[in-house]
């Protein structure tokens, strides 16, 4: 029972952390925090359930799923945000409002208003058994899924000349752009990396409820951007340990709750979130940013 | 190599350049000096790209190079120094470097360039995996220019070079300028210290209240009553 709670309380942390490193990615390079980031996950959820109805082997339609991910959050950048660039933060922020309630209407009127089922394979739902432990086939795939992306993520960062020049974009967009490298392609692949990481939680999200509906992406987005707010926005480690915080809290409280205060869970995240803030306005792990004079 | 013609800047309302007119010939140190404020910088950021002329030209090598992004500028051979060294500071000072000959060169290359750079800036070389935030004002200085050299521009255009350090290390910094431009380099060099600027410049360029009130021979300059009694405080 505690070893099952555990592993749902990091399965779940793990979704929040490759959400909110997907908004912390992108708000450290361009300053947007990206509310549309929750129609990403949406659209590779339909995009999943999409490619599983017109017959895609399961593992084709999940790389079709994410790889919408990414390219729509590609295309968002294009469309939406490149004609933005240089505007104020609060501009950026109404656009990625728009962007948002516009996909949310374009699934809600084109697609359904309803949850779609999406057909799981039947093996995700199964559960391994040591002895007294049982544990669920969904949330350990989760778990690695999630650890493997922040590796790959991780090993791209530190080792490539474009992982390199974003880490430097995130203390000083300038300079990196007086070295020559151009600002369209570091913005193009924070991007590609946000949709990708909305894509695979969305699939690690889609595992779990065997569902899609128009308004998915809302809550995991929603705690995504208070982990990374936790954490220190735009701060990428502190966006992945904002996240596993927040899930295992959400998971060991609901847990651990008396019956009649449960429905007060999410109202005592909160103000823990608050108190965390007050203590340290900057998140458990600030960005580190460019002094300028 | 370099001309600036008839360069204004705005910054909304406020005229920080109004009329700059220069040239810097192939191999020479140009110093453009005068007070803060007196539009230095802003013509430097104009030159780079990272400051948008309200009119006027900026040509190089014959190419007019005027509200070229920062990026297409440094490809073309122009690399600055910003003012405040501006390192990475999260980033070591490999990484640093790297990022300073990422797209100028193939990747085999840049690592033969990074070799010639560390025989110019052996300090670099001793701290090649700390973080940029950890060297000393003088260090981070080296790391700036040892960066912007990593892209093998032909002319690099250094902001207050000697700003916050110490003077033995302001010799080493000018000593190293020297010797750049010993080894072909052009440079543009706007500094506060005028008397030091006038030391290794060829020709020089006095700025105030955003117009150019003299040029010059550096020797002329440094002999005129009006840089005298203004800048070298005889």
């Amino acid at each position: 029972m505690i070893a099952q709670q555990i592993i749902n309380a990091v399965s779940l942390g793990g979704v929040y952390a490759l959400l909110a490193l997907g908004l912390a990615i992108v708000f450290s390079i361009v300053g947007l925090i990206n509310f549309a980031h929750g129609e990403l996950m949406t659209l590779s959820g339909y995009a999943l359930l999409a490619s599983l109805v017109l017959g895609f082997p399961f593992p084709v339609a999940v790389l079709v799923a994410v790889s919408c991910g990414a390219l729509a959050a590609v295309a968002m950048e294009r469309v939406a945000f490149r004609p933005m660039r240089g505007a104020s933060v609060t501009s950026l922020l109404l656009t990625s409002f728009a962007v948002s309630s516009l996909l949310k209407v374009v699934f809600q009127n084109g697609i359904s208003a309803r949850p779609q089922a999406v057909a799981m394979p039947s093996w995700m739902t199964g559960a391994f058994s040591f002895g007294d432990f049982t544990i669920g086939v969904g949330p350990s795939i989760s778990i690695v899924v999630s650890a493997l992306a922040l590796i790959a993520l991780e090993v791209f960062l530190r080792r490539s000349v474009t992982g390199t020049a974003m880490r430097a974009a995130a203390e000083d967009f300038d300079v990196v752009r007086l070295m020559g490298i151009p600002a369209s392609r570091i913005i193009a692949t924070a991007f590609l990396l946000s949709g990708l990481l909305a894509g695979l939680a969305a699939m690690l999200w889609v595992a779990q409820r065997a569902s899609v509906d128009p308004l998915m992406g809302f809550t995991p987005v929603l705690k995504a951007f208070i982990a990374a707010v936790v954490g220190g926005l735009g701060s990428l480690p502190g966006a992945v340990a904002g996240g596993f915080l927040l899930g295992i809290i959400e998971v060991l409280l609901q847990a651990t709750l008396p019956g009649a205060i449960a429905p007060y869970r999410d109202a005592i995240v909160l103000s823990g979130v608050i108190a965390v803030l007050l203590v340290r306005p900057q998140g458990l792990i600030p960005a580190v940013r460019a002094q300028r004079s | 190599m370099l001309s600036v013609e008839a360069l204004k800047i705005r910054y909304g309302e406020v005229e920080a350049v109004r009329r700059v007119d220069l040239t810097v010939g192939s191999g020479e140190i140009i110093a453009l000096v005068g007070a803060n404020g007196a539009g230095k910088s802003s013509t430097l950021g104009a030159v780079a790209g990272l400051v948008p002329a309200a009119s006027g030209k900026v040509v190089f090598d014959g190419v007019d190079i005027t509200g070229l992004a920062p990026e297409a500028i440094a490809r073309k051979g122009v690399a600055l120094v910003p003012e405040g060294r501006r390192i990475f500071a999260s980033l070591t000072v490999a990484d640093n470097l790297r990022l300073g000959g990422a797209v100028h060169q193939p990747a085999a290359e840049a690592r033969l360039r990074e070799e010639e750079i560390l025989e110019l800036f052996p300090i670099l070389r001793r701290y090649h995996r700390v973080k940029g935030g950890n060297l000393s004002g003088g260090e981070q200085q080296m790391l700036a220019i040892a960066r912007a050299l990593m892209g093998k521009p032909r002319m690099i255009l250094l902001d207050e070079p000697s700003l916050g350090l110490a003077p033995q290390l302001i010799d080493t910094v000018f000593d190293l300028i020297a010797e750049l431009r010993r080894k072909g380099l052009t440079i543009l060099l706007v500094e506060q210290n005028v008397a030091l600027a006038l030391e290794i410049a060829d020709r020089a360029v006095v700025l105030a209240n955003g117009e150019v009130v003299l040029s010059g021979t550096a020797k002329e300059l440094a002999s005129s009553d009006l840089v005298r009694q203004a800048y070298l405080g005889a």
